[in-house]
């Protein structure tokens, strides 16, 4: 490590590159060289620019150029030349002499000479010896997604992608492998072109708050992604790798004639379901239900049958006035309603919402410049009335060869983004307002009940009305950022090179909040407060993300069969968050002006933050003739976040693989055309903790005396100075296999990842003063496999069909905890815990009450264990500590979140100029416990909310005891977490239909060198089991009300958007 | 070559100017570090341990006023953590008001141990030895006052008089509860010695030595209670005489008044009143909120609205019981000012009443969670009528000293005089004169009068069959369940739960 060190550091180094290139420029070219050129022609004579023409065994390259000529020095006539390019099968010729060579490459899928990158540099694919998965992102322009993430979802085989939010511009949830960590977050490391960005983990809300890594991320630029899954392709980036990698790369110019790519297409967006909720109807029959169980609860001598006006005399109201406990509304049972409006307030919020995107783009490249430069707007309307999406994106990737040893280049990505969302989704939002949203309203409020100057119906639950809320209120972000890359490289000598890069990641969002009185409190405040009820806010965000990175990078071929790649590096990254925030107080003056200069007071805010990390890192890759490979790689990590003497932690990795197709004895085994076995092992590690975790930090707790202020401060948790690293060790074994001509390739990986020293926040008695503090302790395991495979089905002149399939299976279990701990129970915010770490069974495992039925009379005889005051009709619970009463001892596990098995299938058929592909995905075995369903169908819920659809199958009387599973709709025994609200996330869905022509046959111009139409469905049709809310992977709310033990939920989530587009494709 | 040669050295001298940048400090918080280095430090750690005083008056209205024959707050539209409270519910040991009893109470040991810890390591900074001796005792009265809360609720619990790390933690067990008492006692007799008996007016809220002397005679009258055979607060000692002393010495100090009307106890423009011995302090105004929240606790929503208010967070109706509004005799004008009977709102009627003791309808604040007023923990009446209790168990006095002081409470209520005044009867007359303050439910566990009471009152009250029967595990709390999973067999559970 120590050699390391040495050679490593210095984000200084920059400088001293800029010397290296000054003496560079004067290097001179050896004179007695020969010159071969010729020209690369495709199988129909069509000539191929950009092939890389390599004089084997040397660095000497070039590139083709537009019309596929070439031109190549070489020393001594008796070279070979080596011809490559994506897209293409390689291929070699000797030159023998000759001083002019035509060649023909053959087209080619996928192919194992495909270079793929694996972090500090690249790899042929058939040499890649940790598990690695592909996702080719050239057709991502063919797709309404607006994120990077949403395009990986179902593409790559333990990779799930999980889309957590239906609302506009957030970032979804990537799990490589499962979930190894409890508190230090899931979410891989991103690397885009080389640039590793700051891996942000969702937030106890499921929000990310600091931003999500790929904000604001242009899919179109994107050409290629590979996700590193086990430690051995991992570690190389130790620190931050226990969750994976995904590498980026965005498009790059090619040698030749300026390509101008213009994309755009329109279409609509709408919600894919909707949330089953009863009707007006529906909810009035429920109403009443309740009404008069409640009148004849209050008092004897009350009955059902007593009328309204019967019971307002019994009541002693005067006339007019109402008891909506105790009496209906007249009007719910006469005719026609009258003066009563029945609203579907989902159908009245959602829309077709417009889409559009256009995007033009220009790269090519000469010998010494490459550049690819792009701009992208995108315009969304959300499904939800008054929500959209606006982005306007450019990149500049410009690549310049000064010398023959030094290269430089620039990436520039700027992008802004403006989210209008006036906070949908969640607990007490929009949504689920809306839901609950009780269906009947006064006919003269129209969609406005409670808001301006309209009050509540008597019956209606008290919010303002959701559809004015979405109207009035403004909920605006804009995200301004840019990433910037600067890169050098340096040969030193030959097989030997330096390269520096800089990366700046600059992130600035603001949002701001209004919200007028005319949808705040109620009625009569607003009347007598106007503008004070109004409340309006402006929050910051800039994230500052510096990371300088030096390698060293070297490769040779030994003896024609020992190659060898090596790379060494030193990184620093240093990551600064600053945020503030104004609030009005006391309202504002003014009714039209939304800033916060009209408001009366305000509040305000600014907190800053930065971590540091150090890094050095080295990689040796060998192989034996192709056949025998070897690889290992160590890096040692420091990071600021960790105590005094734990700073620094070391992760290694090594793996093997043999090539079994190019020995000898399996060269007559005509039908495997390949067949590769790995292993692998490696360490990686986990730092996504508050930066300041381990220090012993003083809040503010203020006093009053004589009503003045007395500032307080005392310590705010217990400090740990040994905090260190969380790590998790994986190995990993697996096959990749292509048979029958190539027809079939398959790869199968089995792994175990084991993460230990897990960050956890450890209860520790109260008595201490606090309920829990930082340390490393316990350990989880992920094991699972996956299995990817792909096959061209026919492959005819006139019709091909591929298909491309994934399945993944993952489990995982707590091995420990702290010592003589073998649970913990997560907090709940809402009534008792519902989700438990216990030793042996799955992370946040679903630990509740069992829902068996519903009570009988003949149960009631036959005393069987009873929550409370329970009567006939009450659900029937479990007892399963068997002591005669139900309670919170009868929790038992019921399920655990995350599914078992996730699956995604790709289907292409190209028929003449038709193509088309069917894209399907799903996982099963994982459960979603929703508060949300809890909220809309839990025992002793009032009448005014609605209900769930499921309440139409209720226990109504012993002889109409509905679907058995329901109780009655009026219980008073109170409620506990139950099986009730457990649902499975099970699901398929059909993500993406794309239907294309190409039209460049109809096309007889020579400026279009490619066109094509396209039709695409996306998330359209689909399957879930989810009853008690719309989407089975949202996560919007706070669950546990912890930050030491976060828990993400469902509690109003909105359905996921489905969109039809029109799109068209030209190449110039 | 050289070139590399060159490199490696360029390196190798920037190596250490980088890991420095590993050693950050946070820039917006700070850290303990530099703390207790002046004595103004030491004003903020004992600022902090009053902070811990914030949620006491939530917690009497949770713990003590709901779970009382006071209020009959069972369900209405929705479950509400409440109602495991009132009806006697099992199954209350997740339940948050169960467990931000002991953890508040804890938060504020621990902040009391680290002021006692500090003034030993570093107390000479403080160069006024007045004031190291004053914050000294402020911090033993404060540590005693929040362990007797944890002895009222859950009986036996954890004692801990010195800072301890987790892992020392994990080994500290129940302790009896003579032994807390001990130490409450020895804080609380420190603090009568050392405390002054006022402060300058910009420290007015400090305790005192007569509010020690008040809480350390509550403290006798609650050892001096039966003990149920359950180990909770009550001892069976007899030292209603030490309690007597100590509020005869309050009387005798005569810093206190009886203020002629019951409003002018609680009016929002007559804080630290001569009535106050000790409260809770809260202003309006402040960032961060130091409002208080008990005002609206068990104040239905609707009836703000009905006001033109905007909503406070009290939810639903937390009524009080037909049991509590029977008893006022006719006249008596402390049910007015403490009581609301029902509203009309949207023409929705609402015939239950309510406390709204604390509620001044002018003084709403903006913000739901910064209500102006402070919270009366210990005031003038409650020393007199704890004496006239002290007498009827025996201390010295007569029964016409009891009548006297039952007949002056009684007075300024409006109501005519009694005489041969009972223990049922002293506890009766507490219960309106007190009634949404937070100590009904101590009353009755002191008195003796629990059983009997609740469980006349539960069947006569609870029409909607929705509470559980009382019995006198119920006189406690259950130990929160997160603190018996920290470390299974450290704590055992209270009996019945």
């Amino acid at each position: 490590m120590k050699h390391f060190q040495i050679q490593l550091r210095g984000l200084w180094l920059v400088p001293l590159f800029l010397m290296l290139i000054i003496s560079s420029l004067s290097a001179q070219e050896n004179p007695d060289q020969k010159t071969v050129t010729g020209r690369v022609a495709d199988s129909t004579g069509k000539g191929i620019p950009g092939v890389t023409i390599q004089v084997k065994g040397t660095n000497t390259r070039t590139l083709s150029l537009e019309d596929g000529a070439f031109s190549i020095k070489v020393s001594t006539g008796n070279e070979t030349l080596v011809f490559s390019s994506v897209g293409f099968e390689p291929k070699e010729v000797p030159v023998a002499g000759q001083s002019a060579i035509n060649v023909q490459l053959s087209n080619a899928g996928r192919t194992l000479e495909d270079v793929v990158v694996i972090g500090y540099g690249t790899q042929k694919r058939r040499n890649v010896t940790g598990a690695v998965a592909s996702f080719d992102a050239s057709n991502l322009d063919e797709r309404p997604v607006a994120r990077v993430d949403q395009a990986l979802v179902g593409q790559m085989a333990g990779v799930a992608v999980k889309q957590t939010s239906g609302a506009l511009g957030k970032g979804f949830s990537v799990q490589v492998r499962g979930t190894g960590s409890i508190t230090a977050g899931n979410e891989p490391l991103y690397v885009v072109d080389g640039f590793p960005l700051t891996p942000a983990s969702p937030d106890r809300n499921g929000n990310y708050a600091t931003g999500n890594p790929l904000d604001n991320m242009n899919p179109n630029d994107i050409e290629d992604i590979q996700v590193l899954k086990d430690a051995s392709a991992a570690a190389i980036y130790g620190s931050r790798a226990a969750n994976g990698v995904v590498l980026i790369t965005t498009k790059r110019g090619k040698l030749g004639k300026a390509k101008i790519d213009v994309n755009s297409y329109v279409g609509y967006v709408e919600r894919s379901r909707k949330l089953d909720m009863l009707n007006a109807e529906e909810w009035i029959e429920r109403a009443k239900e309740i009404i008069d169980a409640q009148w004849e609860a209050s008092g004897p001598g009350r009955t059902a049958s007593q009328t309204n006006e019967e019971r307002r005399i019994i009541l002693g109201l005067a006339p007019g006035q109402v008891n909506t406990s105790y009496m209906t509304d007249d009007r719910w049972f006469q005719p026609g309603h009258p003066g009563l409006r029945f609203i579907d307030w989902q159908d009245e919020a959602f829309r077709k919402g417009l889409q559009q995107n256009h995007q033009i783009s220009a790269s090519g490249g000469t010998e010494n410049v490459r550049y690819y430069v792009s701009g992208n707007y995108t315009r969304q309307e959300g499904m939800v009335i008054y929500t959209d999406y606006t982005a306007y994106n450019a990149r500049a990737n410009v690549e310049v060869t000064a010398s023959k040893k030094l290269k430089f280049g620039l990436n520039l990505a700027p992008s802004y983004s403006i989210v209008n969302d006036p906070g949908v989704e969640g607990k007490d939002n929009i949504f689920h307002q809306m839901v609950s949203f009780t269906p009947v309203q006064e006919d003269t409020m129209g969609l406005y009940p409670n808001v301006g100057k309209n009050g509540q119906y008597q019956w209606s639950v008290s919010p303002n009305s959701p559809i004015g809320k979405l109207q009035y209120t403004i909920g605006r972000t804009n995200r301004f950022r840019t990433l910037a890359t600067v890169y050098g490289e340096y040969q030193i000598l030959p097989g030997l090179s330096f390269r520096s890069t800089v990366n700046y990641d600059h992130n600035d969002n603001n949002t701001k909040t209004y919200i007028p009185y005319i949808v705040a409190s109620n009625l009569e405040t607003r009347n007598k407060d106007l503008t004070k009820q109004t409340s309006g806010s402006f929050s910051t965000l800039r994230r500052q993300i510096f990371v300088n990175e030096n390698t060293l990078s070297f490769s040779k071929t030994f003896g024609g069969v020992h190659d060898v790649s090596a790379v060494a590096g030193f990184a620093y990254n240093s990551d600064f968050v600053a945020t503030s925030r104004i609030a009005s107080t006391g309202g504002f003056r003014s009714n039209s002006i939304t800033t916060l200069n009209a408001a009366y007071d305000v509040t305000a805010t600014t907190n800053e933050e930065r971590n540091v990390l150090l890094s050095y890192l080295g990689r040796v890759q060998y192989s034996y003739d192709d056949k025998y490979l070897f690889s290992a790689s160590i890096r040692r990590d420091g990071s600021s976040r960790f105590g005094a003497n734990t700073k620094w932690g070391v992760f290694p990795s090594a793996s093997v693989g043999w090539r079994i197709s190019e020995e000898n004895f399996m060269k007559n085994i005509g039908f495997i055309n390949d067949l590769k076995l790995r292993a692998s092992w490696g360490k990686a590690g986990n730092y996504n903790i508050t930066n300041y975790g381990s220090l012993p930090l003083l809040g503010n707790y203020n006093y009053v005396l004589n009503n003045a202020q007395a500032i307080g401060q005392a310590p705010s948790g217990v400090p740990n100075p040994d905090l260190s690293w969380e790590k998790s060790n994986t190995v990993d074994g697996g096959l990749d296999i292509t048979v029958w001509n190539n027809r079939i390739s398959a790869s199968f990986d089995i792994y175990r990842r084991t993460s230990e020293d897990l960050l956890l926040n450890v209860p520790i008695p109260l008595a201490t003063g606090f309920a829990t503090y930082l340390r490393n302790a316990g350990s989880v395991r992920n094991k699972g496999w996956e299995l990817e495979i792909t096959s061209r089905n026919i492959s005819q002149k006139d019709f091909t069909w591929t298909t491309s399939a994934n399945l993944s299976h993952n489990t995982n279990k707590v091995l420990s905890l702290v010592e003589g701990q073998n649970q913990i129970l997560i907090p709940s915010s809402f009534d008792i815990n519902h989700s438990i770490l216990r030793v042996g069974e799955p992370m946040y495992s679903i630990f509740v009450v069992k829902q068996i039925g519903i009570l009988t009379q003949e149960d009631i005889n036959n005393k069987v264990a009873m929550y409370g005051s329970q009567t006939v009709g009450d659900p029937k619970y479990f007892d399963a500590n068997g002591d005669g009463q139900i309670d919170a001892d009868d929790r038992v596990i019921v399920g655990h979140p995350n599914p078992d098995y996730v699956w995604g299938i790709t289907n292409r058929f190209r028929y003449k100029q038709f193509d088309l592909s069917v894209m399907l995905q799903g996982q099963w075995g994982g459960s979603i416990y929703s508060l949300l369903g809890r909220a809309l169908s839990r025992t002793g819920q009032g009448f005014t909310d609605n209900a769930l659809g499921t309440y139409r199958r209720r226990w109504r009387s012993p002889d109409d005891p509905g679907d058995g599973r329901v109780s009655k709709a009026y219980s008073t025994f109170g409620r506990i977490k139950n099986t009730d609200w457990l649902y499975p996330s099970d699901y398929f869905r059909v993500r993406n239909i794309t239907l294309g022509y190409n039209l460049k046959s109809a096309i007889k111009s020579n400026a279009v060198q490619g066109a094509r139409v396209f039709l695409t469905l996306e998330n359209f049709w689909g399957h879930d089991k989810y009853k008690g809310g719309a989407n089975p992977e949202a996560l919007n709310t706070d669950l546990s009300g912890s930050n030491t033990l976060p828990e993400p939920g469902d509690y109003g989530g909105l359905p996921l958007p489905r969109s039809l587009i029109l799109g068209v494709n030209f190449t110039f | 070559m050289k070139k590399i040669i060159l490199c490696l050295l360029v390196m190798g001298s920037l190596l250490g100017a980088c890991e420095k940048k590993l050693d950050q400090l946070p820039i917006s918080e700070a850290t303990t570090e530099q703390f207790f280095t002046s004595e103004n430090d030491f004003i903020q750690a004992s600022n902090t341990i009053y902070n811990d005083l914030r949620t006491y008056p939530d917690r009497q209205l949770n713990l003590s006023e709901t779970r009382s024959d006071n209020l009959y707050a069972v369900s209405d539209g929705g479950v509400r953590d409440w109602e495991g409270i009132n009806s006697f519910h099992r199954t209350i040991a997740s339940n948050p008001y169960v467990i931000e009893a002991w953890a508040t109470n804890y938060n504020g040991i621990f902040r009391a141990n680290l002021m006692l810890s500090q003034l030993q390591l570093n107390g000479d900074i403080i160069s006024d030895a007045n004031v190291r001796t004053r914050l000294e005792a402020e911090a033993r009265f404060l540590r005693a006052f929040f362990y007797f809360d944890l002895l009222r609720w859950y009986g036996r619990v954890p004692l801990i008089d010195k800072l301890v790390s987790p892992p020392e933690a994990l080994e500290i067990g129940r302790a009896p509860v003579s032994e807390v008492y001990d130490l409450v006692i020895s804080d609380l007799q420190f603090a009568i010695d050392n405390l002054p008996e006022t402060y300058p007016a910009a420290e007015k809220g400090r305790v005192t030595k007569n509010a020690a002397r008040g809480i350390l005679a509550l403290v006798h009258m609650t050892r001096s209670g039966p003990t149920y055979d359950i180990e909770g607060p009550g001892l069976g000692v007899n030292e209603w005489g030490q309690a007597l002393t100590l509020l005869n010495e309050i009387i005798a100090s005569d810093k206190y008044k009886f203020l002629p009307t019951y409003e002018e106890i609680f009016a929002f423009n007559n804080e630290n009143n001569a009535e106050v011995l000790f409260d809770v302090q809260y202003e309006t105004g402040f960032n961060p909120v130091l409002g208080a929240t008990f005002p609206w606790l068990l104040v239905p929503d609707d009836w703000f609205r009905s006001q033109g208010k905007p909503v406070q967070g009290g939810l639903t109706i937390r009524p009080i019981s037909k049991d509590l509004l029977n008893s006022y005799e006719a006249n008596d004008t402390r049910k007015a000012f403490t009581i609301q009977n029902g509203y009309v709102y949207n023409n929705v009627v609402e015939s239950r009443s309510f406390f709204v003791k604390y509620v001044d309808i002018d003084k709403v604040p903006v913000n739901r969670i910064d209500w102006s007023i402070n919270f009366i923990v210990l005031r003038y009446t409650d020393i007199i009528m704890m004496k006239a209790e002290c007498i009827l168990h025996g201390a010295p006095g007569t029964q016409a000293d009891v009548d006297a002081i039952v007949n002056q409470v009684r007075n300024r209520a409006g109501l005519g005089p009694v005489s041969n005044v009972t223990l049922p009867q002293l506890m009766e007359e507490r219960r309106k004169e007190f009634a949404a303050e937070g100590l009904r439910w101590h009353d009755l566990v002191r008195s003796g009068l629990v059983e009997t009471v609740m469980t006349a009152w539960i069947p006569a009250e609870d029409v909607q069959h929705q509470m559980q029967p009382f019995n006198k595990n119920y006189i406690l709390y259950p130990v929160p369940q997160s603190e018996l999973d920290v470390k299974p067999g450290l704590y055992t559970q209270n009996q019945g739960y």
